[in-house]
């Protein structure tokens, strides 16, 4: 993202700050010091005060001496950090100025910097200035993260609404021209049939969009469950493989996948990783010339069991690696048979992935096409 | 194999009504009622006692768990095969509990709807030619 490194203006007169000095003529002179800066003024004398004072002004900024009669100013700084938490007031301590101990004394108690004494009047202001624009600054960024969280909250209530209404009649539309061009209803004539396909295609495209949003609504809501159980991972991929290669045929393209020795068993949602399967190797299909082969294979090892897909396809290029597992990063390169993609898929994945606590990660190969790899932790 | 019975198809959409009634074709069903409300189907069971009913979940004003729940209290041995799209687990197993034989996600191809269908047939109707409905309609 662009950042606009020009400090928003921010209104400091009115701010609270409590002077705590036990030192009258402090008080007169750094109350004149702070005259024209039209600040909300409150002064104590002695530490109990100061404690009083804070709780009942919550002031912006504390400007706090550190030789005070009674509790001294490190332990006010001290029980006003264990009292207000990160929400407390930067404080700034007043010190003498020979007193570099006190200096670092008062950093570690937890101060924001110190003003030495005798007071050099620009130099009080320009710090008081910068340290209530840094509080003000992290206050509203903190208001501003909290309404993007509830903006983001509400999308994805409105996504989830407007792709369930979505689904049904898209799955009609697809079923219906189904029905069509299989001639259920009577023979059409070659462009009434592609008419009808081009029907088809287009709702089943819609299909997938309207389904991967909803996951993505699921998952971003926090409302992904997964149903954990070992499962051979082998019969998943076998299903996946099977199902997946009726697709493959139609763009002369195959999938492999070979069952050697015994099948691991993970810990997983079936369901869900089985997704994740059918989304790299249709994946692998959409980006495979004619001719090339998917390799599908499972891969052992001491973190874990897993497997992966690799094709013959033109790869990831290096600049768009970063795009590859985020929401709607759909990359340059293209579909061989010019099918539709959602750029939405991967993420998803990922998602899946990060759930059951594994990692999916992407790399060319050496001379052609790429791999992508799941693993999954290893059963305990 | 053959089904001979009746089927009442309830679902508030007419465009899935139409879909699923399609895939009803290759059943050769000899009677296909439908009804677009719970109310409606209640009303069109009564008086037909189909054989199967196939059930829409989700449907404005009385859904498809209150219908099932009423259709059994009518005949608590009728056949209901929930039609579903997003329900939950907790809703399948809700329907369950009230005493549906199944379930078929309407939103899936209709390859899978009609394998479905033909598993729900074969697992309850004795589907040998010469045999009627071996559900016999509820006086």
């Amino acid at each position: 993202m662009d950042q606009d490194l020009s400090l928003p203006i921010i209104d400091l007169v009115g701010r609270k700050i409590l002077i705590v000095d036990d030192d009258r003529i402090n008080l007169r002179i750094l109350g004149g010091i702070l005259k024209t800066e039209r600040y909300n003024l409150t002064l104590a004398e002695s530490g109990e005060a100061a404690l009083e004072a804070y709780a009942a002004q919550r002031p912006d900024l504390v400007l706090l001496d550190v030789m005070l009669p009674g509790i001294d100013g490190f332990e006010i700084c001290r029980r006003l950090k264990a009292t207000y938490g990160a929400d407390s007031a930067p404080i700034i301590f007043i010190t003498a100025k020979a007193e570099s101990d006190d200096v670092v004394q008062g950093l570690a108690a937890g101060g924001v910097d110190y003003l030495p004494k005798p007071f050099k009047p620009k130099e009080v202001v320009a710090r008081i200035r910068t340290h209530l624009q840094s509080r003000l600054l992290v206050e509203q960024q903190k208001h501003l993260v909290e309404q993007l969280s509830k903006a983001n909250d509400a999308k994805n209530r409105f996504l989830g609404m407007a792709a369930h209404d979505l689904r049904n009649p898209l799955a009609s539309i697809r079923g219906l021209a189904e029905f069509l061009s299989d001639g259920t209803v009577g023979p059409l004539t070659p462009d009434q049939l592609d008419l009808v396909t081009t029907i088809h295609g287009a709702s089943q495209s819609m299909l997938d969009l309207v389904n991967e949003l909803l996951d993505l609504a699921t998952i971003e809501a926090g409302e992904l469950k997964l149903a954990l159980e070992p499962h051979d991972l082998a019969a998943l991929l076998e299903k996946s493989v099977f199902l997946n290669n009726i697709e493959a045929a139609k763009k002369q393209t195959k999938v492999t996948f070979s069952r050697t020795g015994e099948s691991p068993r993970p810990t997983i949602d079936q369901a869900k990783i089985r997704q994740v399967a059918d989304n790299l190797i249709s994946n692998a299909i959409k980006f495979s010339p004619p001719g090339s082969t998917i390799t599908v294979e499972i891969n052992g090892g001491p973190d874990g069991f897993g497997f992966s897909v690799k094709d013959q396809g033109p790869g990831i290029p290096d600049s768009e690696r970063d795009k590859l597992f985020k929401d709607f990063g759909k990359l340059s390169v293209k579909p061989t048979a010019g099918e539709k993609s959602t750029g939405l898929g991967l993420a998803i994945c990922r998602k899946i992935v990060d759930a059951h606590s594994g990692s999916i990660m992407a790399q060319n190969l050496p001379h052609r096409g790429c791999e992508f790899r799941v693993t999954l932790p290893c059963p305990k | 194999m053959k089904f001979q019975g009746t089927v009442l198809l309830v679902d508030d959409e007419a465009h899935i009504r139409k879909f699923i009634g399609l895939i009803l074709r290759q059943f050769s069903i000899p009677r296909l009622l439908e009804a677009s409300n719970g109310e409606e189907a209640l009303e069109i069971y009564s008086r037909e006692k189909p054989d199967l009913v196939l059930l829409d979940v989700n449907m404005p004003k009385m859904g498809g768990l209150e219908t099932l729940k009423q259709l059994r209290v009518m005949n608590p041995d009728c056949v209901v095969v929930m039609l579903t799209s997003l329900a939950t687990r907790q809703t399948i197993e809700e329907a369950a509990e009230l005493g549906a034989t199944n379930y078929i996600r309407k939103d899936t191809p209709k390859e899978e709807i009609a394998a479905a269908l033909q598993e729900t047939l074969e697992a309850n109707f004795d589907l040998s030619e010469e045999n009627p409905p071996s559900h016999e309609p509820h006086p």
